[in-house]
């Protein structure tokens, strides 16, 4: 254990002076270079970060310090979103776009010239190679049109996904060439009347033709983000996969499929709520002839390149929750500055005071956790950040909706009309809470994820304890009576090795208290349900609930403990909102923790369950009306 | 009936009463004369002691019938002797037995003697025969009666009369009177209480037991969730509809008339009936039946007896035998489409060796009887073979697979037809043909139907 620890420290230690290299190489390097560079940067990522909480412990380093980019790609980011800015501002008009449910063709010639199409392919596919960090920068603007931003993340953040992590060399040198100038444009062909996220029911399928050199596919695919016009799709089926015992068994397979290849029609596009410029319609496949050389991954392999496409996709939604915020701020915040009441500007109200701050929190939590965990994608290796993206994505779609909410209550009557933006951006936001997963199935993906992880290497621990182990039942009472005893609990955050900026202290030791509290939380969960706790939903969301809390607050110490490090302009407000922020996290947390424990008073899931189970049993609303009488 | 009004008015002459007297609720008692029936038929002597009339109950003006003339007649001449109240019903009731002719019984009671002389007799009589009239659940039948006892005399006047058991045998009656209400689940309303408190006073044995009936009765009301009309609905296709939602409580569940009962006339001029065939089905049964083996045969099972209060309908299972042990297929689990990894999102499983605590295992033993599964249920007109296998054609419309399943119909020779408790009682004819089908199969007859 130790000399991993040495290893490790050794390796940060390494990691520091690159960055530092970095900082003060000279530009004018080839991009090559850099990029080759990126790779090396750091060390091959063993950890993982948001899993260990649930042992109740903090992995530092992995989340400080804050990850950085070099002053290059800075400059490489910047060139690229000052046009891309331009275009939103002057280009985009957003108002036509949700009026007449499309997106015109010169906006998206525009979007194609920007390469925003190709954010990620590769140069030597003429994309832009870009990495995840300053993918998520580029969607900070492209949000600011919800139609846009939903269009270009069907297309390349899954739809092309597919290609780009499990295709081949022939497949990605055939088709990335035209999806990253946007020739092509690509979706991604999962969901089924029958079939949400559930794989088993899937029904499209494809079978094997008699020479053995295609696929012939059948099925119906909905609510496919730009059915209508995508001319390459990854589309999922099920395909008859003889195993090593020598039956035969359906399983998911993944297919590049053309529309030239026939067979393919799609339905009208549907009236949505909101993103209403996007296109999203059913596709059906008629003997669609696909050659065997189209299958992504191999056959009967579908299903990992479907997790590693969705688990993937997430993080981006942070950055872009973020940039509609900070947008929204500079809008209402005029109006709040220039609008009388009772002789004074409304800005000087506490309520609205309130709201503002609300939005200032959120975005800048949302940002923070958003590049750290673009950040801990970029590292070499094959990270698995999948369950820091699920949280990125639930916390910031859930930030987002309260937020917009809440910029339009500033504005009154006059949001609620047509004539300003909050309504549109109010319908488009509702989607993020829905799609890529809802926000339920990822907490319970976020909590399950992580019992799992904590149960394999507890289990051992608790059925000693079980069985009624002397040694290991009073080594845990003599842990619990230490915890009684000295109150604080150090990860070594902060003091003399600490790795937050002291100002930031007192916030840092609630997180401690919190990532503390919540592995024996968990360690008491899986005492009390072992394997059922699969069945326990109410719970597995406050677990979620908190883990999203602990990894906001690890994102926005670690941001602000470097603004401060490097002296970032006006990072004396970061310190304010990560200890506002902490601070509220925290008690929501002791809360939540306190629901947790057995016989809890605060918790009420037992009822919650009773009233939903008396409702749905009536399929009604149950109660009597208040003005019924009986005599 | 402005009744609530009414009652806030005598609370209002309580309180001028004990200044100025009686005379002065006569006063007001008639000024609220748009209570009272216009054109009042009372006779001058009741006039002067209005208080003994009912301000409240409303009666309608009598017609002079013959019968009440003889009536009147009668109780006038054998006003020296006892009389029996009973035949007062009985003689009303020679021809019909109505709501209508009820009232006028009591009306002639209330016009044929000032005093009422009599009066808790009569009501005791006249309780015992409101089932014979029908109206053992009418409210303004029970108010009538109550109107029968005379105003105010009962009521007690000083705190002697009150401590002791005043007017007992009124009291008594009163009593008797919202038992039986209460008997027949009849809420006594506000008329009831304005009557009582004219009659008896504010806290007489009545009014206390009105008040116990107010406060519990209300609480029962909606004990039941299940409730069952008083009256059935008579169409025999509704009724069966009712019955088979009231066994069947699912939300999913379809109610499907494979035929609407009807009566052809052959050309032979044979009177053919068709009988009402009315099944019952959940998407869950129908899933079920599509799974079943059509190697083993389903039954046709019945009638078994329903009671809907006094009514008694019948109805028909297809059910099977619970599925053996050997035959039972698992489900072949893939362990991707079904493991850990069956959702995209989420694991539907953790694999870990823990089991739930005891201390958090809520769930209790339950001793699950196998059984086998009931795929539909009906109820027909008549109980015979024919009319069943329809229903079962009918079912083959949405579980193709029944065509292929050996149909045994085990039909006990019960009744044949809705039953209801008036006809229960069978002719000989029909005992002897259920005889007959008894010697043929001692136990139940049966029949492949393939």
């Amino acid at each position: 254990m130790s000399l991993n620890k040495l290893i490790l420290l050794t390796n940060t230690v390494k990691l520091g002076r690159n960055v530092f290299a970095a900082r003060v190489a000279q530009t004018g390097h080839c991009l090559h270079h850099f990029q080759s560079r990126r790779s090396v940067r750091s060390s091959a990522r063993s950890l993982a970060y948001a899993k260990d909480l649930f042992l109740g412990k903090v992995n530092k380093a992995e989340v400080f310090p804050y990850p950085e980019i070099s002053n290059e790609e800075l400059e490489e980011i910047n060139q690229l979103v000052q046009p891309v800015e331009k275009f939103f501002s002057e280009d985009v008009d957003s108002t036509k776009i949700d009026h007449e449910a499309v997106i015109p063709p010169e906006t998206l010639n525009g979007l194609k010239e920007l390469g925003l199409f190709g954010i990620q392919i590769p140069e030597e596919y003429g994309g832009l190679g870009l990495s995840n960090t300053m993918y998520a920068r580029l969607g900070e603007i492209t949000s600011l049109d919800g139609s846009i931003a939903v269009t270009l993340a069907a297309h390349q953040a899954i739809g092309l996904k597919g290609i780009l992590i499990a295709g081949n060399d022939a497949q990605k040198a055939k088709y990335l060439h035209k999806l990253a100038t946007g020739e092509h444009i690509a979706a991604f062909c999962l969901t089924e009347p029958g079939s949400g996220s559930d794989a088993a029911s899937i029904q499209t399928r494809a079978m094997l033709t008699e020479d053995g050199k295609h696929f012939l596919l059948n099925g119906t695919k909905f609510w496919i983000s730009n059915g209508g016009w995508a001319d390459i799709m990854t589309v999922f089926a099920r395909t008859e996969v003889v195993d090593k015992d020598g039956q035969k068994k359906d399983k998911i397979t993944a297919f590049i499929v053309e529309r030239e290849f026939g067979g393919v029609t799609s339905g009208k596009p549907e009236d949505k709520l909101g993103i209403r410029g996007s296109n999203t319609c059913e596709i059906s496949f008629e003997d669609t002839k696909v050659p065997i050389e189209n299958v992504i991954g191999e056959v009967g392999g579908g299903f990992k390149v479907a997790m590693n496409i969705l688990n993937n996709g997430r993080f981006s939604m942070g950055s872009a929750g973020a940039g509609v915020i900070k947008k929204l701020i500079e809008l209402t915040s005029e109006y709040a500055g220039t609008r009388k009441q009772f002789n004074r500007s409304l800005s000087e109200f506490g309520m609205i005071q309130d709201k503002f701050a609300t939005m200032a929190i959120n975005a800048f939590v949302m940002e923070s956790m958003a590049y750290l965990t673009a950040g801990m994608m970029d590292r070499p290796g094959v990270p698995d950040c999948s369950l820091e993206a699920a949280m990125v994505k639930v916390f910031s779609s859930e930030g987002s909706w309260i937020c917009v909410s809440e910029a339009l209550q500033v504005l009154g009557g006059l949001g609620f009309t047509k004539n300003y933006p909050y309504e549109r951006y109010l319908r488009d936001c509702r989607i993020l809470q829905i799609f890529e997963g809802t926000n339920e199935i990822l907490r319970m993906y976020i909590a399950l994820t992580g019992m799992q992880y904590a149960g394999k290497i507890l289990t051992g621990k608790i059925k000693e304890m079980k069985k009624g182990n002397v040694g290991v039942v009073f080594e845990i009472l003599g842990k619990k009576l230490k915890d009684s005893v000295v109150k604080t609990v150090d990860f070594g955050l902060t003091g003399k090795d600490g790795v937050v900026h002291p100002s930031l202290t007192e916030s840092a030791k609630m997180f401690e208290q919190n990532a503390a509290l919540f592995g024996s939380t968990v360690e008491s969960l899986l005492y009390r349900y072992g394997k059922t706790i699969v069945e326990e939903q109410l719970v597995l969301k406050k677990v979620a609930d908190v883990l999203i809390n602990l990894y906001a607050m690890t994102a926005v110490l670690s941001r602000t403990s470097r603004s401060i490090s490097i002296g970032l302009r006006n990072h004396d407000h970061e310190v304010l909102l990560t200890n506002t922020f902490c601070k509220d996290a925290h008690f929501k947390n002791n809360f939540l923790l306190t629901q947790l424990q057995k016989n809890s008073l605060e918790n009420s899931d037992a009822n919650i369950k009773k009233i939903a189970q008396d409702v749905l049993a009536k399929r009604a609303y149950v109660c009597s009306h208040p003005l019924d009488r009986t005599f | 009936m402005n009744a609530p009004r009414h009652l806030f008015r005598i609370q209002c002459i309580g309180c001028v009463s004990r200044f100025l007297g009686t005379p002065v609720q006569r006063v007001i008692l008639t000024g609220g004369a748009h209570l009272q029936t216009p054109g009042s038929h009372y006779s001058n002597g009741q006039f002067l002691r209005p208080f003994h009339c009912s301000a409240v109950c409303s009666t309608s003006r009598p017609n002079q019938t013959e019968f009440e003339k003889a009536v009147e007649h009668q109780m006038q001449h054998k006003d020296k002797t006892l009389v029996t109240h009973d035949d007062l019903f009985e003689r009303a009731a020679r021809d019909s037995k109505t709501k209508a002719d009820f009232n006028r019984v009591v009306d002639v009671f209330n016009k044929a003697d000032i005093r009422r002389r009599g009066h808790v007799e009569f009501i005791y009589a006249a309780l015992k025969k409101m089932p014979e009239f029908g109206v053992e659940r009418d409210i303004t039948v029970y108010n009538k009666l109550l109107d029968v006892f005379p105003k105010e005399v009962f009521v007690p006047q000083n705190f002697i009369q009150r401590m002791f058991n005043h007017y007992p045998r009124q009291q008594e009656c009163g009593v008797q009177l919202l038992e039986q209400m209460e008997n027949y689940g009849i809420m006594p309303n506000v008329e009831t209480k304005v009557l009582l408190a004219q009659i008896f006073g504010e806290k007489s044995h009545p009014m206390r037991k009105y008040q116990r009936i107010m406060y519990w009765f209300p609480k029962f009301k909606h004990a039941n969730p299940f409730p069952i009309p008083h009256v059935l609905p008579s169409d025999p296709v509704e009724l069966a509809r009712f019955s088979l939602t009231r066994i069947a409580d699912g939300l999913d569940a379809k109610v499907t008339v494979y035929q609407y009962p009807s009566t052809d006339i052959t050309e032979t001029g044979e009177e053919v009936t068709h009988p009402h065939i009315i099944g019952i089905q959940s998407p869950d049964q129908r899933s079920l039946l599509a799974k079943h083996n059509p190697c083993r045969p389903v039954y046709v099972e019945g009638p078994f007896p329903l009671w809907l209060r006094k009514t008694c309908v019948h109805y028909f299972l297809l059910r099977a035998d619970p599925i053996p042990p050997e035959e039972k297929v698992e489900e072949d689990f893939d362990p991707e489409m079904i493991g850990p990894e069956q959702s995209l999102f989420y694991p539907q499983r953790v694999e870990l060796d823990l089991e739930r605590d005891f201390g958090d295992d809520e769930s209790f033993y339950v001793d699950d009887v196998e059984e086998g599964a009931v795929y539909a249920m009906c109820m027909a007109g008549q109980g015979d073979q024919a009319t069943l296998s329809q229903w079962i054609s009918g079912l083959q419309e949405t579980c193709p697979i029944l065509g292929q399943i050996p149909t045994v119909f085990r039909l006990e020779s019960g009744p044949r037809e809705l039953q209801t408790s008036s006809d229960a009682q069978q002719t000989p004819e029909q005992e002897v043909e259920i005889d007959q089908i008894i010697e043929e199969d001692p136990q139940r007859t049966q029949g492949v139907n393939q």
